[in-house]
């Protein structure tokens, strides 16, 4: 047995396609199993937030089966697309949604090397492609032949557009503290770094107690985690989908599977944003003792994303929806001139530690 | 600057303005539309987000009931009148059985009317919770909308226990209110009255009620994004107001201390305190105000009304046939969403000649053309939700 | 000016300071004859002067509060319900409900038009809220509103005939099928015997307080 491990591992060390392919299987499950995770944990903690019981009965317990119940539901149902439609941009619009949220799972480093990629421009990469899920919507909104779908597409376009700068300039910062766009990079940064000449108890890093990027680039997390969250079209930002004014924008004319797509998508989009969040500022897969038993890092991670993720629950149930002016009010002249002062500020901090 | 500089400056604005000129989109909200509040229609001109142009259509719900009515006895059309304002049922029936009344010259036991105050209260609570559901929902608030529904249950109940329904109590006769079906058996001897331990009930589930009162206050009232996307909206002076016959929480926020309670007797409201609530500008936000503080202030009344409720008959002696002498007689009342009337005209039959409905949304809405020109979209809901109407109180 | 007495004798205060109010405005609007009939102020007034003496409630009286406006077809010849229980002159009276929000004061402004070709100058120039009660008014009873900006129908589709709370109009189910419908009720669980269908029964299953005696109802 421990041979026949060993010369599995030895093949794929050895063999690059192999082992990006198991790489690309694993983040396949990965995908799937991270939407229904946190659409559990929505349904659940939303009902809690909202005195209620949640999903009770699917799965004998806990309702734990209701989102595979869910899309068994919605693979059975009719794939509706309207007359008017513009049918190959229909059909397209949520594969394309759903590749950014792939495609943001590949250079995530879940352990020390863990990343199916390690680029060295990761960040730049990150920003890249988390911007196709939007045009994938304005694809949805376009295609539907629906004015109701084309309000929410051009509403998400220009959502993006005003948050995309606030995300830019929040994450230059971190940039300029770490000296490396690279994600992994950018991980072992905050691990070596050294707060005021102390660098942690022992021979545990300061990383491993507090995040420094977390503690330093504070102003940047927040801008960071607001603009995720509009990119994202959570509440408070979800006026793209804002059923009470759009009916549900451009999701309003999908059914079936191609809906489940987006549902997913969005799932998981919020699982690979907070997972950027956490790499950035929380110090991805560091935590105590993971320089001695390194499979506590995925652990690390999948905690800090978790915390993200129910902060984002905890805002939806919580908040009404901005106006679309407030919106582009709060980006542009709110986020931005922040942003940029956070970057002098860190400028000025680097040049002087 | 010079003339010529001046007029190639102005041609050039005019001149980019044609250039960047997009055709107006109509945006058809309604009759299916989940903030519509049933049947309503809103055929918008939009211009991108802004609003150029609105014009309500109304219709979809018309049943007729002024019609029906000519057709119909007293006690029938009390089945009817129960379902123009549906969130509100019991609070319906009043104004258009204190007309009867009067034109009969009954005098109604007080404890029936001490009875319908309550009652009526309770409608009215049940009433502004469903707007404290429903109106943080169309702002994008998911949460008050359960808070305010399970409060809502609770006053639910206790109606039900009084008269057996929830939504359509149907508990008014002429001359007073049904005897209470559970409380033995329907012989004359038993007694018949309000079900055992219901006052209690009712002053436990009001303290509970104010200290929802004060949840909602922390939830949603003090919060800056519905306070954003509130304020300075849909703002409606009082003269617009009056104009277009606009009443209850909604003429109320305007800054008018009108209210009906205060100035007709067709109920005990002169024996027990309550403030006149009023807002200031009269924007979406003194909408919401108005209505949480009626809340507190209904919660009071039947606080009040359950500690002096005498004791006595329930129902005044009327004949068995009810025929109405001739006569017009127009009674109105404040019902939770405005001045609900009843202009019955009786030629002495036993059913009217011609009943007009005088229904608050319907007054209500129609102003709302006005306030909605240069909005945006998401404006729309905000003045819509706001004015808290009903269709079936609309269209009647 | 002709006073009219109200039907009821005024005995109390309360009745004698309405009827003295009812009379102030009778005479600042120029009213044909006022009743304080059940304590629900009347004012009839003529169709010429309909827009002004309502014009003159709104700025001198304070009158400001725009309740409702509406109609009722008085005809001796009825295709529902009861005829009225003397002759009457046949005639469309136009009511119109102002009120102050001070005092809780409610007008009713009266006015008679003929059954052909009913006319009135509309009040939108005066409250602007009349807008959507006289289409009511216009599509239920066929009256004209000379100058209204948008005189289209309100609740009825845009092809419907007909004006149906005219007297005239019959109620068409009740046509088909009279009051109280198809009788097919099933009998108590305890009861013996079923129900019987058709008129047998009718009197069993009638809601209390309608007699026998009148059918249509």
């Amino acid at each position: 047995m421990r041979i026949m491990i060993d010369s599995v591992v030895e093949f794929l060390q050895g063999n690059f396609w192999a082992l990006t392919a198991l790489k690309l299987v694993a983040i396949l499950t990965l995908i799937p199993v991270s939407g229904l995770a946190i659409g559990f944990a929505e349904l659940k903690l939303s009902a809690k937030m909202q005195n209620r019981v949640g999903p009770y009965f699917a799965g004998g317990r806990w309702g734990w089966a209701q989102l595979l119940a869910d899309g068994i539901k919605f693979i059975q149902k009719e794939d509706i697309i309207p007359a008017d439609a513009d049918r190959p941009v229909f059909r397209w619009a949520p594969a394309l949604v759903m590749v950014s949220a792939v495609g943001l799972f590949v250079v995530i480093p879940f352990w020390d090397g863990g990343a199916v990629a390690d680029l060295s421009i990761g960040i730049f990469y990150v920003l890249a492609i988390s911007s196709i899920s939007t045009i994938g919507i304005l694809m949805a909104g376009w295609s539907s032949a629906n004015k109701y779908s084309l309000m929410g597409g051009l509403r998400a376009a220009g959502q993006l557009i005003a948050y995309e700068l606030p995300m830019v300039l929040a994450v230059i910062g971190v940039v300029i503290m770490a000296g490396t766009m690279s994600l992994s990079g950018i991980v072992k940064a905050q691990a070596d770094f050294s707060l005021f000449g102390w660098s942690g108890f022992g021979d545990q890093p300061i990383a491993n107690f507090i995040s420094p990027f977390f503690i330093l680039q504070f102003v940047g997390f927040l801008i960071f985690f607001i603009s995720a969250l509009a990119e994202l079209s959570r509440i408070p930002f979800d006026m793209p989908i804002a059923e009470s004014e759009l009916v549900t924008g451009y999701l309003t004319e999908y059914s079936g599977f191609r809906f489940l797509f987006f549902f997913l998508a969005e799932f998981s989009n919020m699982f690979t944003m907070s997972a950027i969040a956490a790499t950035l500022f929380l110090g991805g897969y560091l935590g105590p003792f993971v320089d001695v038993a390194p499979w506590l890092g995925p652990l690390y991670l999948v905690t800090k994303i978790g915390v993200l993720c129910f902060l984002m629950i905890w805002f939806r149930w919580t908040f009404p929806r901005f106006r679309e002016d407030q919106l582009q009010s709060v980006a542009w002249k709110v986020l931005v001139p922040l942003g940029l002062a956070n970057i002098v500020v860190t400028a000025i901090f680097k040049v002087v530690m | 600057m010079t003339l010529e500089q001046d007029a190639l400056k102005h041609f050039s604005e005019v001149s980019v303005a044609l250039e960047l000129q997009t055709p107006d989109m109509t945006l058809n909200i309604g009759p299916q539309h989940p903030s519509t509040h049933g049947v309503l229609r809103i055929v918008a001109q939009v211009d991108g987000e802004r609003v150029t142009d609105v014009k309500p259509v109304i219709g979809y719900m018309h049943r007729g009931y002024e019609k029906i009515a000519e057709v119909r006895t007293y006690p029938q059309i009390t089945a009817l009148v129960n379902r123009i304002d549906w969130v509100s049922g019991f609070a319906n029936e009043i104004p258009f059985m204190a007309a009867t009344e009067k034109l009969m010259d009954i005098e109604v036991p007080e404890r029936a009317r001490y009875i319908r105050m309550i009652l009526t209260e309770m409608a009215r609570i049940s009433s502004h919770l469903m707007f404290m559901a429903s109106y943080p929902l169309e702002l994008g608030a998911t949460t008050p909308l359960m808070f305010a529904l399970r409060e809502r249950e609770r006053v639910l109940d206790l109606i039900e226990s009084v008269t057996g329904g929830r939504f359509h109590p149907n508990f008014n006769r002429i001359g007073g209110v049904k005897p209470n079906a559970g409380a033995g058996p329907s012989q004359k001897k038993a007694v018949q009255d309000l079900p055992k331990g219901f006052l209690q009930a009712a002053r436990d589930a009001m303290d509970e009620l104010l200290s929802t009162c004060d949840q909602f206050d922390e939830l949603v009232t003090g919060n800056e994004i519905f306070l954003a996307r509130c304020k300075g909206v849909g703002i409606m002076s009082a003269a617009l107001a009056a104009d277009f016959g606009v009443s209850g929480p909604n003429l109320r926020a305007s800054g008018v201390a009108f209210d009906l309670r205060t100035h007709t007797d067709y109920l005990p409201y002169d024996q027990v305190n309550f403030d006149v609530v009023t807002g200031t500008v009269g924007d979406s936000f003194d909408r919401w105000q108005v209505r949480l503080e009626e809340i507190r202030q209904a919660a009071y009344i039947v606080q009040q009304a359950v500690d002096q409720i005498p004791s006595g008959p329930l129902q005044a002696k009327v004949p068995k046939i009810i025929k109405v002498p001739k006569g017009e007689v127009y009674v109105r009342a404040e019902n939770p969403k405005g001045e609900m009337g009843y202009y019955i005209v009786s030629e002495g039959g036993q059913g009217p000649y011609r009943l007009k409905i005088r229904s608050a949304s319907y007054s209500n809405i129609s102003v709302i053309p006005q306030l909605l020109e240069g909005v945006l979209v998401p404006d729309i809901i905000a003045i819509m939700g706001s004015f808290d109407f009903v269709l079936g109180d609309v269209d009647r | 000016m002709t006073n009219s007495p109200s039907d009821l004798p005024a005995t109390d205060e309360a009745s004698v300071q309405m009827d003295t109010y009812a009379a102030a405005v009778a005479d600042a609007v120029g009213a044909l004859s006022w009743s304080t009939n059940f304590a629900t102020v009347k004012v009839v007034v003529a169709p010429d002067e309909w827009v002004n003496s309502l014009r003159t409630a709104k700025t001198d009286l304070g009158l400001v509060f725009f309740s409702f406006l509406s109609a009722i077809h008085w005809a001796n010849d009825v295709e529902v319900g009861d005829p009225p229980a003397e002759t009457v002159d046949e005639r469309i009276e136009v009511l119109a409900a102002v009120g102050d929000l001070t005092d809780g004061r409610l007008v009713h402004f009266s006015t008679a038009l003929p059954v052909d070709g009913a006319a009135l100058a509309t009040l939108t120039t005066v409250y602007a809220g009349a807008n959507w009660h006289e289409r009511e008014a216009a599509e239920m009873f066929n009256i004209d509103f000379v100058g209204h900006p948008q005189l289209e129908k309100l609740y009825l589709p845009s092809e419907f005939e007909g004006h149906p709370l005219r007297k005239s109009f019959p109620l068409l189910s009740r046509e088909v099928k009279p009051w109280p419908g198809m009788v097919d009720v099933e009998g108590m669980p305890d009861s013996t015997e079923p129900a019987e269908e058709g008129d047998s029964s009718d009197a069993e299953t009638l809601p209390s307080g309608v007699s026998t005696e009148n059918p249509g109802r």
